[in-house]
Order: C-alpha cells, then sequence, then structure tokens
C-alpha cells in the first residue's frame, strides 16, 4: 500500500502548485492504484485528517496547495485502463487519474496506449481504434503537462473550448473515492437527479440523499462551484467540484476523430478596439473556428522585451513595432481546400475591420504551429518571471491572474471595465485569453505590496460587475482557494451555505481540499449542521444503509 | 531501365512495405488473398521497402551507370591528412591511417597520406604519418593552403588522382573535411558516403562497404560505388582508434605542387576561438540538479561534480524558483532541452516537463533517495541514496 | 541580384518510429515538409531581399526543388512565405538520386532558369540523409567558391563600389569559427539556427496559391538521363538495418562508496 510519509524539505515543492502560493502539510503519499488512494483515505479519515488532492500541481488557483493534514499525490497513476467503442463509433478511453494530458496526446497520436491487463473486449476495441483515423482528446488547457484528474476537477477548458466546450461533455464517467475511502462508480446517463435532489449509492452500498443548491448558473463560460441543473446527471456534479466532494481515481473520456488540418492564424491590429471588432465580427462568419485568442498591448511588450532579454526566448518570432494587440484563431479543417476558403473569409473579415492581411502570421506546418504554441505559453510564462524578480524585492508579491467570463453581448462593456478601473488604480497589466468565449485573464502586475492590495480589490470589484453582466467569476481555472471569496460575490451567501452543506453531506469530516470553494467559517457552520442533522435520525432516509459512519 | 520489381508470386500483400515507405512509392491492390504489392510511380529507389519485406519478394534493379571507370588502373588507400591553424595534424588523420592499414592488409596494397601545408612548416608531420601507418606520403608546401581553402585543396587532390589513380580516399568528417570531400567528389564524379561508423573492405574486388546512420542513428545504411573510383568517404573522429605510433616504419615523402593558376577565392578576416559561455544545450555532458541535493550550499559539491566530469551545470525549475541558479541553468520544457551523451541527475524527482526536456539524452544516470522517484523511469544507471553522500563519494573516486 | 534557395521535401517528423515486430522504420505516408536547414536558408535569401529592397535594389529569390510531384506543394508554401518563384525538377529518371545525381539535376535546373544565379543558399544539410554534400557538389559544379556552415550573414556587399558584390559571413570553423568574405557569383550553406523562416501571412498564402510553379522533366532541363536518378548514382545502398540497441537500466545496489565506485566504472567507461 502507498506510503503515508512525514512532509520532510525534500517534498518542499509539494507545498506549492502554479498559482504560486503555498501552503503546510504533516505527510503526503503517491498512491499508485485507486485501491491504494482508498487505503490512504480510511486511514486518514479515523482522525479526520484535512486531505488536499494532487495532480501535476499546474493549478492557477491554489487548489492543490495543502491547506495541513495530508497531501494526496495520485500523479503516479497514470495507468490506461480499458478502451471500448459505441455504435456510433465512438472510442472511450478510461484511465487511471494521475495521466498527463500531453502524454495522452501523444499515446493518442501514435496510437500506442499501454494495455497490459486489459480485458478482451477493451482489446478489440484497441485493435479498432488502431486501425481508425487518428482520435484525440480536444480539451487543451494552455498548460499541457496537467493530468487528467486535475483537468476534471476545475472543468478545464484552454483555448479549442470555443469550438469543443469544457472537459466537462466529454467526461463519460468517473470513480469517486469519497472521504471514508468508500467508492462512488458514475456514468454518463445512468444516475439523474429528481428536480434538485440527487440520491447516489456507493459500492459499498450506502445510500446518499443530497439536496442540490438551488441557484442557476449563468449562460456562460463557467468554472465557478458545483455544477447544479434541475435533474441534472449526477456525473456532471463531480466534475469541478475542485477536490472537495471526492478524490478522482479513474477517468473515462469520449475520444473525436482529429481534425485533418489545423491551422493557427495570429492576426495584428493596431487597437484594442479593431480587436473586439474583428472578434464581434469573425465569430458568426466562421464555421471551424477552434479557438479564437487574445494579446493584448501589455502582453506583446512583454514578449518583445523577453526575446530581447533571454536566450531561451530568441527563437520567438519577431513582432512587427506597429502590432499592438493580436487576435489569434485555430481553423480546424477537414480538408485544406476547406482551411483555405476559411481563411480566406477570415481574411476579408480582416480587412473590413481596420486590420490587414498583410499583418498575419498562417502557421500551416507543424514547426510553425509549435512556434506560435510557444508564442502562446511564452507569454504566462514571461509574466511568472517578472513577479518572481519583483517577489525578490518583496515576498508578499504573488500573481494575480483574473478568470471571468461574460455573454457575448458585455464583451466591450468587460473591456471598457477593465481599462477604465486599471488606469484608475494605476496598475501594470497584461491580459490574454479566450476572446472567442469574452474570457480574458487580466493579470495585474504589482510593482509593491501597495499594488498587489490594489489589485486584490480591483478584481472583488470585477466579480460583482461580471455577475451583474451575467457572467462568471471563474471560467475556467476553477475557484480553488484563491477565489472562495468571488464565488459568494457571484451566488450569494446562501447558495454557499447550500453548496458547503452538499460538500458535508459527502465529507462529513470536512477533510477533502480544505480551503477550497468555502472559506473555513462556511464550511464548519455546514458541517455541524450536517452533523446536527445525522444525530435526528428522522432527518435522513437511513434505507440500507451499510458501511456508513 | 531502372525500376523497383516485385515478385507476385513471393509477395503475401502483407503490407509491410507500404508502412516503410515514406513517399507513396508502394501500394496493395487487390482483395484477401489476392492482396499483392504493386509499385506506383512515386517510388524513389530508397530502398526501405526492400528491407522490409519479409519473403524477399521486392528488389530494385538498377541500369547501366555512366562513366564507369576501368576498374583495374586505380590501387592504393590515400588518408587525407587536415593539420588545425599551428600545424599540427587532426587525432582523426591518425585514426584514419590506423584503419586504412587495416583494410590495406586486406587488399594488399599502400597507404598514402595526402598533406597540405604553409611553406615552413615543420618536417615532423610526415615522419609522424608514416609512424601511424602511412608507406607514402604526398605533401604540399604552399602559401594559398594557409586557410584550410576547400577550393585550392580540391584542386591539389583531384590533380593528383587523376594522375595517381587510387581506389580509395578517406577524409575526416571535420567541417572541413565535409566540405571538401564533397568538392573532389563532383570534380572526378564518383561516389562519396558521409559519417561512416564502419568500413570494411571486399579482398577480392577492392569494395569498400562503408556502413553510416541515417534518421539520427535509428537506421543504419551500408553503401557501396561499385563503378566509379576512387571511392570516397568521411569519418567523423572517434570512431576509429588511432594506432600505436611505430617510429622503426619506413615510407616515402614526396613534395608536389599546387597548380599555378588556383587562387583561394574565400578570404578568411578573422579567427576566432569558441565562446566561454557554456551552453548546457550543447554539452556533451551535463549534471542535472534538483531540491533534493538538500540546500543551496550542496550546490559548490555538485558543481565540482560537474568540473570533474568535463560537465556543464543545469537544474529544474524548483532550483530556479528558490533562486539557487539562474533561468539559463533550467532544462525542462519551460526550460531548455538538452541532449547531452551523458546526463547526470542528481535530487531530481522527474517531473513530466523536466523529463520531457532531458528526452534527448543518451545515457542517463539518476541518484534520488525516493525508490520510486519518476526520474528512475528515465534512468539506465539508478541510484537510490543521499545525493550528497553518492556524489561524496563519486568524487573521491573521480578525483582521488 | 538573383538568389538560389534549393529545398528538399523531408519525412514530417524526425522522431522515427520503429515497427517493434518488424524492426523496421514506419513512416506511414506523412506529409512531407521543407527540410528545416532549408528553410533557414530560404530565410537567409529573403532577408537579403529584404535589406536590399529598404535600399531600392530588386532582388528576386528562386526555390528550387528536386522531388515528386506532391513537392510542388511546398514550393508554393516557400512563395507564400516571400519566395518570388519555385521551380520543381520532377520525372522518374530523378527518382533514386544519391547526391551526385542530385547535385546534377539541380545544377542543370538552376541552368534552365532564365538569369544565372549570383547567389545558391543551400541547407547544410538534411535532416534524413545528414550528408551534407549538396551545396560543396553545386559549387563544384558550377565552378564557384563555396562556404558551408555558415552562422551568420554579416553584410552584402553589393559592389556599387566597383570591387564585384561580396559577402561577409562567420562560419563554424574546426577551430571555433571563422570570419569570411566571399565575392559572388558564389554558394553558401546555412546551420540550422542561422535565422528562423518567417511564416506567411494571408496575403502570401494567396500569393503562394497563385503562383505559376514551373516543373521540369530530365528532359526539359536539358539533363543526360545517364546522369540522373539511380542510374546516374555512384553510390548504391546495399542494404539498411537497424542498429541493435542495448536497453540497459541496472539499479546500483550497496553502500554509498561501492554504488560510487559502479558510477566511476561507468562514467570512465564512456571516455
Amino acid at each position: 500500500m502507498a506510503q503515508i510519509r512525514p512532509f520532510t524539505d525534500e517534498f518542499e515543492e509539494y507545498r506549492r502548485d502554479e498559482s504560486r502560493s503555498s501552503g503546510e502539510a504533516e505527510s503526503i503519499s503517491f498512491p499508485t492504484s485507486e485501491q491504494e488512494v482508498r487505503d490512504v483515505l480510511r486511514e486518514l479519515h479515523a482522525a479526520g485528517t484535512p486531505v488536499t488532492v494532487q495532480g501535476a500541481r499546474t493549478g492557477l488557483a491554489a487548489g492543490a496547495v495543502p491547506h495541513g493534514g495530508h497531501v494526496l499525490n495520485v500523479s503516479r497513476m497514470t495507468r490506461y485502463l480499458g478502451m471500448r467503442q459505441d455504435a456510433d463509433g465512438t472510442f472511450y478511453l478510461a484511465m487511471e487519474s494521475g495521466v498527463v494530458l500531453s502524454e495522452l496526446r501523444k499515446h493518442l497520436a501514435a496510437k500506442n496506449l499501454a494495455h497490459a491487463g486489459w480485458d478482451d473486449a477493451s482489446l478489440a476495441a484497441l485493435e479498432a481504434f488502431e486501425a481508425a483515423p487518428e482520435q484525440f482528446f480536444p480539451t487543451d488547457p494552455t498548460e499541457a503537462s496537467a493530468c487528467m484528474g486535475g483537468i476534471v476537477a476545475c472543468n478545464a477548458s484552454g483555448a479549442r473550448s470555443y469550438k469543443y466546450g469544457p472537459a466537462r461533455p466529454h467526461v463519460t464517467a468517473l470513480h469517486v473515492a469519497l472521504a471514508d475511502g468508500d467508492l462512488l462508480v458514475l456514468r454518463r446517463g445512468e444516475v439523474h437527479a429528481d428536480g434538485r435532489t440527487l440520491r447516489l449509492v456507493t459500492e459499498s452500498g450506502r445510500e446518499l440523499a443530497l439536496d442540490l443548491p438551488t441557484y442557476v448558473m449563468p449562460a456562460t463560460k463557467n468554472a465557478s462551484g458545483y455544477y447544479v441543473a434541475d435533474n441534472m446527471d449526477a456525473l456532471d456534479l463531480f466534475i469541478g467540484a475542485c477536490g472537495t466532494l471526492g478524490v478522482i481515481t479513474q477517468i473515462e473520456v469520449a475520444l473525436m476523430p482529429a481534425p485533418a488540418v489545423v491551422w493557427g492564424v495570429s492576426c495584428f491590429f493596431a487597437s484594442e478596439a479593431a480587436a473586439l471588432d474583428f472578434t464581434e465580427k469573425v465569430r458568426p462568419v466562421l464555421a471551424h473556428a477552434a479557438a479564437i485568442e487574445y494579446f493584448d498591448a501589455g502582453a506583446l511588450d512583454i514578449l518583445r522585451r523577453q526575446r530581447e532579454a533571454s536566450t531561451a526566448f530568441s527563437a520567438l518570432p519577431e513582432l512587427s513595432d506597429d502590432a499592438a494587440v493580436c487576435v489569434y484563431v485555430e481553423l480546424d479543417c477537414d480538408s485544406e481546400e476547406e482551411a483555405t476558403a476559411e481563411l480566406y473569409r477570415l481574411g476579408e473579415v480582416l480587412e473590413a475591420t481596420g486590420g490587414s492581411e498583410d499583418a498575419t502570421w498562417v502557421a500551416r506546418t507543424e514547426i510553425d504551429r509549435e512556434s506560435l504554441i510557444f508564442f502562446r505559453h511564452a507569454v504566462p510564462e514571461s509574466v511568472n518571471m517578472l513577479i518572481d524578480e519583483r517577489r525578490r524585492a518583496d515576498p508578499t508579491i504573488t500573481k494575480l491572474g483574473s478568470d471571468m467570463s461574460v455573454p457575448d453581448e458585455h464583451l466591450h462593456d468587460v473591456f471598457a471595465l477593465y481599462r477604465r478601473t486599471l488606469a484608475e488604480a494605476g496598475l501594470e497589466s497584461a491580459a490574454w485569453g479566450h476572446i472567442g468565449n469574452n474570457h480574458i485573464h487580466v493579470n495585474v502586475l504589482p510593482r509593491d505590496a501597495a499594488d498587489h492590495k490594489a489589485g486584490g480589490e480591483l478584481f472583488a470589484g470585477w466579480a460583482g460587475e461580471v455577475t451583474a453582466m451575467g457572467g462568471a467569476v471563474s471560467a475556467e481555472h476553477g475557484v480553488g482557494k484563491l477565489k472562495a471569496g468571488f464565488l459568494a460575490t457571484m451566488y450569494g451567501p446562501e447558495h454557499i451555505a447550500e453548496s458547503a452543506r452538499l460538500k458535508a453531506e459527502l465529507d462529513p469530516k470536512g477533510q477533502l481540499g480544505r480551503g477550497n470553494l468555502f472559506g473555513e467559517d462556511v464550511l464548519e457552520a455546514a458541517l455541524a449542521q450536517v452533523a446536527g442533522a445525522v444525530a435526528a435520525p428522522a432527518a435522513v432516509p437511513a434505507a440500507g444503509e451499510k458501511g456508513g459512519e | 531501365m531502372a525500376g523497383l520489381r516485385i515478385d507476385a508470386e513471393k509477395c503475401v500483400g502483407c503490407g509491410r512495405c507500404v508502412r516503410a515507405c515514406a513517399n507513396g512509392g508502394v501500394r496493395i491492390e487487390g482483395e484477401k488473398r489476392e492482396r499483392r504489392a504493386v509499385a506506383t510511380g512515386d517510388c524513389v529507389y530508397c530502398g526501405s521497402c526492400v528491407d522490409a519485406c519479409p519473403v524477399g519478394a521486392i528488389a530494385i534493379e538498377r541500369g547501366e551507370a555512366a562513366g564507369a571507370a576501368d576498374l583495374a588502373s586505380y590501387s592504393g588507400i590515400w588518408v587525407f591528412c587536415q593539420v588545425d591553424g599551428a600545424g599540427t595534424v587532426l587525432p582523426v588523420a591518425f585514426e584514419l591511417l590506423g584503419r586504412a592499414r587495416e583494410l590495406a592488409a586486406v587488399r594488399g596494397c599502400a597507404v598514402t597520406a595526402v598533406l597540405g601545408e604553409v611553406p615552413g612548416a615543420s618536417e615532423g608531420n610526415a615522419a609522424q604519418l608514416i609512424a601511424a601507418g602511412a608507406d607514402a606520403v604526398l605533401v604540399c608546401r604552399d602559401e594559398r593552403l594557409r586557410d584550410n581553402d576547400a577550393e585550392c585543396f580540391a584542386r591539389l587532390i583531384c590533380d593528383l588522382a587523376h594522375e595517381r589513380k587510387p581506389e580509395i580516399i578517406l577524409y575526416g568528417a571535420t567541417n572541413f573535411g565535409r566540405e571538401l570531400a564533397p568538392g573532389v567528389a563532383v570534380r572526378l564524379q564518383t561516389g562519396l558516403t558521409a559519417d561512416c561508423t564502419v568500413l570494411e573492405m571486399d579482398e577480392e574486388t577492392g569494395l569498400l562497404h562503408q556502413t553510416r546512420p541515417a534518421f539520427g542513428g535509428n537506421l543504419m545504411a551500408t553503401i557501396m560505388c561499385p563503378a566509379h573510383r576512387p571511392q570516397m568517404a568521411t569519418v567523423r573522429p572517434g570512431i576509429f582508434r588511432a594506432p600505436e605510433p611505430d617510429a622503426a616504419r619506413e615510407g616515402t615523402v614526396e613534395e608536389v605542387a599546387l597548380a599555378a593558376d588556383m587562387r583561394p577565392r574565400v578570404e578568411v578576416l578573422e579567427h576566432a576561438t569558441p565562446s566561454d559561455e557554456p551552453s548546457i544545450t550543447e554539452a556533451e555532458r551535463l549534471v542535472v540538479v534538483g531540491r533534493g541535493i538538500g540546500s543551496k550550499k550542496n550546490l559548490k559539491l555538485m558543481r565540482r561534480l560537474a568540473d570533474a566530469l568535463g560537465a556543464e551545470l543545469g537544474c529544474t525549475r524548483p532550483v530556479v524558483e528558490a533562486g539557487w541558479l539562474e533561468y539559463r541553468h533550467q532544462v525542462g520544457q519551460t526550460g531548455v532541452s538538452v541532449a547531452p551523451k551523458l546526463l547526470v541527475s542528481v535530487g531530481v524527482s522527474g517531473a513530466i516537463q523536466h523529463l520531457a526536456g532531458i528526452s534527448g539524452a543518451e545515457c542517463v544516470v539518476a541518484i534520488n533517495e525516493d525508490p520510486d522517484a519518476p526520474i528512475f523511469g528515465a534512468a539506465q544507471y539508478s541510484v537510490v541514496g543521499d545525493a550528497v553522500e553518492v556524489v561524496t563519494a563519486l568524487l573521491a573516486e573521480l578525483e582521488g | 541580384m538573383n538568389i538560389v534557395v534549393c529545398v528538399k521535401a523531408v519525412p514530417s517528423t524526425t522522431e522515427v518510429k520503429m515497427d517493434p515486430k518488424t524492426n523496421t522504420i514506419v513512416r506511414d505516408g506523412k506529409q512531407s515538409v521543407v527540410n528545416p536547414f532549408d528553410a533557414s536558408a530560404l530565410e537567409v535569401a529573403l532577408s537579403l531581399k529584404d535589406e536590399r529592397a529598404a535600399a531600392g535594389l530588386d532582388t528576386r529569390v528562386t526555390c528550387v526543388s528536386m522531388g515528386i510531384p506532391a513537392t510542388e506543394r511546398l514550393l508554393r508554401d516557400c512563395v507564400a512565405r516571400g519566395a518570388d518563384a519555385g521551380l520543381l525538377l520532377s520525372d522518374r529518371a530523378f527518382a533514386g538520386a544519391d547526391t551526385l545525381a542530385t547535385a546534377y539535376a539541380l545544377t542543370c535546373g538552376i541552368r534552365a532558369l532564365p538569369a544565372a544565379p549570383d547567389l545558391i543558399v543551400c541547407g547544410k544539410m538534411a535532416v534524413d540523409g545528414d550528408t551534407a554534400q549538396i551545396g560543396p557538389e553545386l559549387a563544384g559544379a558550377f565552378g564557384v567558391p563555396c562556404v558551408a556552415g555558415v552562422t551568420e550573414v554579416v553584410s552584402l556587399d553589393d559592389g556599387t563600389g566597383g570591387a564585384g558584390a561580396a559577402l561577409t559571413l562567420r562560419r563554424d570553423s574546426d577551430e571555433g569559427s571563422e570570419l569570411v568574405r566571399v565575392c559572388l557569383p558564389c554558394v553558401i550553406t546555412v546551420s540550422k539556427d542561422v535565422a528562423t523562416l518567417r511564416m506567411p501571412s494571408i496575403s502570401g498564402v494567396r500569393a503562394g496559391e497563385a503562383a505559376q510553379i514551373d516543373v521540369l522533366t530530365a528532359e526539359t532541363s536539358g539533363a543526360d538521363a545517364a546522369r540522373c536518378g539511380l542510374t546516374g548514382s555512384p553510390t548504391q545502398v546495399v542494404r539498411s538495418f537497424v542498429p541493435e540497441r542495448e536497453h540497459v537500466s541496472e539499479r546500483i545496489e550497496g553502500t554509498a562508496a561501492e554504488q560510487a565506485a559502479r558510477l566511476a566504472d561507468i562514467v570512465r567507461g564512456m571516455e
């Protein structure tokens, strides 16, 4: 079984994730199977030790940063477990939650999936998969070294969600280990809520009756709080739950045929207004856009400086001096002819909105696409380096990145909000992200502690305004620890209390993902309430209960 | 007329040839038992399908070669001996002489060293070449040979080869050798095989079997030059072992002249020695350290290890984040990718982002306390143990 | 000024897949790309063109390739990125060429261009063959000087001073690097890092699609068929095989001193 080890200095890096905030822990484990996860959870449950689940620690909302207690790191659970193909030809791949996205992509492209121990049905599906056209998993968070468990836990999206949506619709089954080591096996389409009441049966036969929170989610890209809807599929509750309801041990995803032709087009504009115009006009024109991304003037300037300053970035393509901002469009097409026609349509919109066909980069080859991916990655990487440098002068500074989305009709409004308030606060910033979904990451670049504080206040203000526009406070990173306050702004205290009670039903000792989604006081209140309800037997239908606490 | 010939009787329609082909030069036709490979118009005669065919059904037929030489009139093995700016013969020349000596013994022919020097160069080079295996040294001492001008050297070798008809000429695959040899090949209209790692001689025919890596060493090809002479090959430094010099060996030294009408057309304005800035990207050896080395003060020990190994120092991202080393040392997805011959990884757990950056390393030695650290999955040699303790002991071995 | 860039189509991936069952290379007919070294060569030519354009001077960049008919697609891509024209030498008679026969075909194609080149730029080598022979062989065929392994184009003197046009270049030498000056016409071969090929713009893509790519056969390029392709190649591949790889995976046990002793042996064994 997985060893629970004391959290010595050797594990220093496991105190942090890509959000660059850090926490404390007393112990750590690296289970290598679902059984080991459940053993670890059982062992910790008696004492009610807090458990923070970690995957590849690439999250940006501190969801994997420990909050005392134990760190349960699933990065050594990397097996593929089986495959099936349904009647319409779709392939489904089951895997452990520590599988890393970049590895999954590599294995899918090479049709080289490790299949030791698969049953005959899976092997037959694998044979069909090997004979079929290339398949892919479309979700592409910028950080391809994220692991699948993390991707599901925060319902990650990335650039291509413009076409393919977030991870959610591609997830078809999950195994979720509960705080006491019991297990939920969930398959899409099998269990639905009745209105806002959800009944689940665990592997040990325990029945759970869960009252779902009553809020209505915004109609935008959203990764804020629990997913709830009337008559929802039970599976959806556990996607995007930020590690607070259970530990995702196994995942089945639906694969899609990979597009035959993928072209990237970077379009440069002299002003942000022109880029916004272009975005609005091009959206209805393009039938094959998989991603529409934005880099503002602050982001491009950081890249210009980085390219000059560091040899590691000298391979970045050189930006022309009159390129103020950039919109990147990815076209996923079935043929070169289709892609060419789409490219020309894009060019026409560009010329009509103040851009120029000359001021574009068209990546049609692997090398050029890699160059644009490098360009895209270099932006957050450079911002991290800049912040690290400033942290040396003032260790209280951390990165401040927003993750809010609004409906289409508020694209101009939200940009106006960002620009006005940033200017008023006199803050340095760089913004980039998924403009196709009206979802931009505005990053404040604090020069000192005062800037840092002002940035935090600014974001809190935006949370209110964005909610008023019908938007979401976290569109893809998840709420984690950093955005718990915004979640309260978005849904209001009553709905947050409902959410916390839901968590307490599944995790009565409040062990899992402590600090994620909820403040301590909200969680403690919910735990006490649920404990009180359990004490009064009439409150819970106890039929067939066994193996529960 | 040249062509791809597929024997329909032997072909079993397995399709391996189709998978091996990069050019769509062969496809499968027919159903079930009638499946057979057929050549398309796109074959480039690379021979991949010939080697992939499990039943020997595919062959490449060749037409009559143009300009075939009167093979019998050629004899002897020549080795081009490059000198450096100080006039010293490069080690690769001795390595080639050693191998040429062995090939000449099979063929029963003489070994000739071809040496180009500036006037007034020391007399010692020719004697050294004889001691290393040359039976004869052709030396040209000419001011025009000062800056390794490939045209002048090519003219010298071509004129000598026209006159004396060597069966084989070997060159070191140095920057200069790789520029010179094709210049000679095109002027003599003969074949040239680059970067050979194996050279073998057919005693009867005098055919040189030249084996070289392609596709980054994933494929080896044996190449011959049956109808043209001289047969020419370049060989990377370090492939063959230089023989022990035998001062008792005897040989002739003959001065030869460079054609009077040759003028160097490439003017060397300035020589620069390699810059001192170490680059981990191109390092042949690397010591990469992770947070598992314990603390910043242990870096000194790791630098000593790097020095003892003649290696550069790289590190993981957490080490940079902790401020122990600068970003330019960072190996991995967000740092640089490296491809050293030897990579000693110390106290690195082996996050996937890091492993992506070291996948080009030929040999990875990993030292880590955690027996389950993922780095061991990428290592040829795994040492489970305390980083400082093992490295201290290793230094004692290496420095002792 | 006329610049010719020689480009070769190579398999798109340098990561060669092996079929574990048959132990042969699997290529699976992936689309070809321009050899990355040749891509850098094209950028060198386009940069020279830009530089001269800024001084009001005309430059014509022509990309020449020998390959199967589908190679036309790559030449269109070169035009999309800024080349003025593409010439494809494509004929069954060219198939199976070694470097000597390839250099001969390219020479015939370049001679068939409307104007003689002042400069021929080649990649130092191709990633699939690694021979690095085409550039020096072309120089020999044209009787012009060659500078191989160029790492930096320092300056182009357009010859308006009267001394004739010349290039100042930095190249890798066996003892470091050299700054050299060479008069035009000449051949240069460039390292991959000399420049990064620019991406095409949408207008460039339109130009590439609209471009006329000339295709010459052995006959129309005036080549002697006996010097082309397999027939005209002095060298023959008689066997290709997958080298035996040792898959070492050794866990070194013992005390720190014992482990260190074994490690020292391993490291010394590599010298």
